[in-house]
């Protein structure tokens, strides 16, 4: 009995594990443009948090200003190259 | 039974080990075979999760069916064991925690496993190191902790029994809690140490185990705090951390793993750290491993330790091997950790979550030390020293006090920099508010109660209780602030009352909102620890109608009863207690004598209002006379700390919760750099 069990257990889990019906694909690699545009939700998220920091009271006027054009120009660093990316990506399909 | 257990156990280990091996293979394989490879090692680790979740089932049933031929239920449990204690019975010895451990693990394997879709590559990576360590535990549970070993000789009728102190509801909860806390902490680091061997660009491997990690840190905190709650209600001796071992055991993993949460913040938003926050997850993982390993390896003296066993070898070298690993792929991969940006300024969120990381590690490096320490004596001079409480607490309180500081200044932290002049700005009401708190404290009258008309220059204690009160006081204030400024902002724009602006504000941003409301909890978890300076004891033997007077009560001891169960007998004191001459409660010491184990408990009976608890135990009879013994602590302010952790599990609940959808509107008119619009500051969507 014990041993009809621990038979019928094992079959089912090599069954389980190697019978795989369908094709299978490797699956897609994270690339630098998926990066940027994680790196381009980031940026934006800050510039909500320094605009509500801001409104709230914590950051003065100057520091507002500075702050905001830095974040604005690290944004538009990553939009540009997103816009390189996809545009060779384009590019080399046609190709 | 015992058969088929043993045989399962051996099964999950093949399946395991395929995951671990043929997963790993794949990994380095480029070609269609490898997507194949990858499947089956997958599917073998969801196929152990079944095979140890069998193993489990199988163990517990032998303790409800009083299966004494299995040598762990023999010596964890017996015929008149209350049925939710046999349930516990599956960790409650070393063998059964080990399982049920590697239960959880699988589990979290599970769940990882079904949801590979997500990133298959960096998910398929995750897989085979959670594969390995479950390797590792179904190894010590096949050749050197077998759950199903047999006991030898003759079938006995009835078992040893479970210890008396564990035999209390909270047993059944409290080691669950702490291992799913424990044990999820794999989750992150099989993430971070697969990211780190891939070299996978960006940081999505944090937002995938963002809920992993919050979910481990809260039940790790809820497991910690019932682990407390037992020790105060079940151990008799009126405290709740003695600084033993096995707690600082599972404290290390919570503050690095809290250090952690905030930290890797940084890394979310600025790219910052990503070394230190891979480093903060080996390390957790590890303080995990070694706070198993501390429990089970008998090289230090607790209360709650298992039995010296050989098992301490083979974590010794699991420990060396995740060190060796973690070095090995940091030292070959770190130039993928470059961080983006540096720190800007002193006075900002960032250098804020950066004191506050120092300060837990300083926190964890002392309680490992002093935990250490007569091990470390021993090898050393050959004699073991032992540190106690008064090491601990001399070292660890100002260093907590100063994070309690930094927990009330790094929410009005502008990111990036602050000006000193909006600090004082935003920081001046809150500070004046935390002065009165101290100010009301020394001026009030002792009448009042324990805590009031407080003397900090009399003694140390009493100034850093002072110093707790006002910081505690400090962070309260300071989230309320900010509630209410960020309230003030939504309510501005979107004309709602304030309340219903500040709840919407919570709504919108979830994780930092829920934070403030974890701090709450912590400033409370404070102000139920500062009073414990000002706990008072009186012991007494006690005949009818005697009196114990202990601060503004008395008790009176109206009558002593005895009472039996299968389990155990019980004497109990039956005892009325009177504050300012008026009955206001009364209490039931009781002393018990297990039948199974032969060992004595006492459980204390504890009258508990907001301002202090009146905490009374049946410390046992006078031989000659045959009198009763009761000893009466009064501990102020203890209520407040479990409040505190409920507030603090609330507001880490409230994290967990997904944001409201926040409308996004564009500028139109300020495109600062070509091509690029700046979204507006969508209220509350900081």
């Amino acid at each position: 009995m014990i041993l009809l069990v621990c038979g019928l257990l094992t079959v089912a889990a090599l069954f389980y594990v190697f019978y795989i019906p369908t094709t299978l694909q490797l699956g897609p690699e994270q690339t630098r443009a998926a990066f940027l545009r994680e790196r381009k939700d980031a940026v934006y998220e800050n510039l909500r948090d320094l605009n509500f920091e801001y409104k709230a009271g914590k950051v003065p006027d100057a520091d507002y200003a500075t702050m905001k054009q830095s974040l604005e120009d690290e944004a538009a660093a990553i939009l540009a190259e997103i816009e390189q990316l996809e545009s060779q990506g384009a590019a080399y399909q046609k190709g | 039974m015992p058969q088929i257990g043993s045989f399962v156990l051996l099964l999950a280990l093949a399946l395991s080990g395929y995951s671990f091996l043929f997963g790993a293979v794949a990994l380095f394989r480029r070609d269609s075979l490898s997507a194949v490879i990858t499947e089956t090692a997958r599917r073998a680790g969801i196929a152990s999760f079944v095979a140890v979740l069998i193993a489990s089932a199988i163990l517990v049933t032998a303790a409800f069916q009083n299966n004494f031929s299995i040598a762990y239920i023999y010596h964890h449990s017996n015929i008149d064991l209350p049925i939710p204690y046999k349930f516990a019975t599956l960790w409650s010895g070393q063998e059964g925690s080990l399982l049920f451990w590697s239960l959880l693990l699988s589990g979290y394997g599970f769940v990882l496993r079904l949801r590979h879709k997500t990133d298959e590559r960096l998910f398929a990576h995750a897989s085979v190191i959670i594969a390995a360590v479950q390797v590792f535990f179904l190894l010590l549970l096949t050749f050197a902790a077998r759950p199903f070993a047999t006991t030898p000789g003759e079938l006995p009728l009835d078992g040893a029994g479970l210890n008396p102190l564990l035999q209390y509801p909270e047993m059944v909860i409290h080691p669950p809690m702490l291992y799913l806390g424990y044990v999820g902490f794999t989750v992150p680091f099989a993430f971070a140490l697969g990211a780190l061997i891939m070299k996978y660009p960006g940081d999505k491997w944090i937002h995938i185990t963002r809920r992993w990690t919050m979910v481990t840190w809260g039940l790790l905190s809820c497991g910690i705090a019932l682990g407390a709650h037992w020790a105060y209600y079940v151990l008799g001796w009126g405290g709740y951390w003695g600084w033993d071992p096995v707690e600082v055991a599972s404290l290390l993993p919570w503050l690095t793993g809290t250090a952690f949460l905030h930290s890797v913040m940084m890394q979310e938003k600025r790219g910052m750290l990503k070394t230190w926050n891979v480093w903060l997850i080996f390390v957790t993982f590890g303080l995990c491993i070694f706070g198993t390993f501390l429990t089970r390896s008998g090289v230090v003296n607790s209360v709650h330790a298992f039995a010296q066993s050989s098992i301490g070898t083979w974590f010794v070298i699991f420990l060396a091997i995740i060190a060796a690993t973690c070095i090995f792929f940091y030292v070959y991969n770190r130039s993928h950790l470059r961080t983006e940006h540096h720190l800007e300024s002193l006075v900002s969120r960032e250098s804020s979550f950066l004191f506050n990381n120092v300060l837990f590690l300083l926190i964890c490096f002392v309680a490992l030390w002093g935990t250490l320490f007569p091990v470390l004596s021993e090898w050393i001079q050959g004699h073991k020293i032992t540190v106690g409480p008064p090491f601990f607490n001399s070292v660890t309180v100002p260093f907590a006090l100063l994070l309690l500081l930094l927990t009330a200044v790094g929410p009005l932290l502008a990111w990036r920099k602050t000006s000193l002049g909006s600090l004082k700005r935003n920081f001046l009401w809150p500070t004046v508010g935390a002065i009165a708190v101290g100010i009301l404290l020394i001026a009030t009258p002792p009448s009042w109660g324990s805590v009031f008309g407080m003397r900090p220059w009399t003694d140390v204690a009493y100034f850093y209780s002072l110093i707790a009160a006002m910081l505690a006081a400090l962070v309260i204030f300071t989230v309320a602030a900010e509630f209410l400024r960020g309230g003030r902002v939504i309510s501005g724009h979107t004309g709602r009352g304030l309340v219903s602006s500040m709840m919407l504000l919570g709504h919108r941003n979830t994780r930092r909102y829920g934070g403030y409301v974890v701090h709450i909890g912590m400033a409370l978890i404070f102000i139920g620890v500062l009073g414990t300076p000002l706990n008072r004891t009186a012991e007494k033997e006690m005949g009818f109608g005697d009196k114990i007077d202990i601060g503004p009560y008395s008790l009176v001891s109206r009558s002593f009863t005895q009472d039996e169960t299968p389990n155990y007998s019980s004497s109990i004191a039956i005892l009325d207690v009177y504050r300012g001459g008026k009955l206001i409660t009364t209490l039931y010491p009781e002393s018990r004598f297990f039948t199974a184990t032969q060992q004595p408990q006492h459980v204390p009976s504890v009258y508990s209002p907001l301002r202090e608890d009146l905490y009374v135990v049946f410390e046992g009879q006078n031989q000659d006379t045959g009198r009763p013994i009761i000893k009466a602590h009064l501990n102020p302010l203890v209520s407040w700390l479990w409040i505190g952790v409920l507030v603090m599990l609330f507001g880490t609940v409230l994290a967990l919760f997904p944001n409201a959808p926040v409308p996004v509107r564009a500028v139109a008119a300020a495109p600062v750099t070509a091509g690029f619009h700046a979204p507006t500051a969508p209220v509350g969507a900081d």
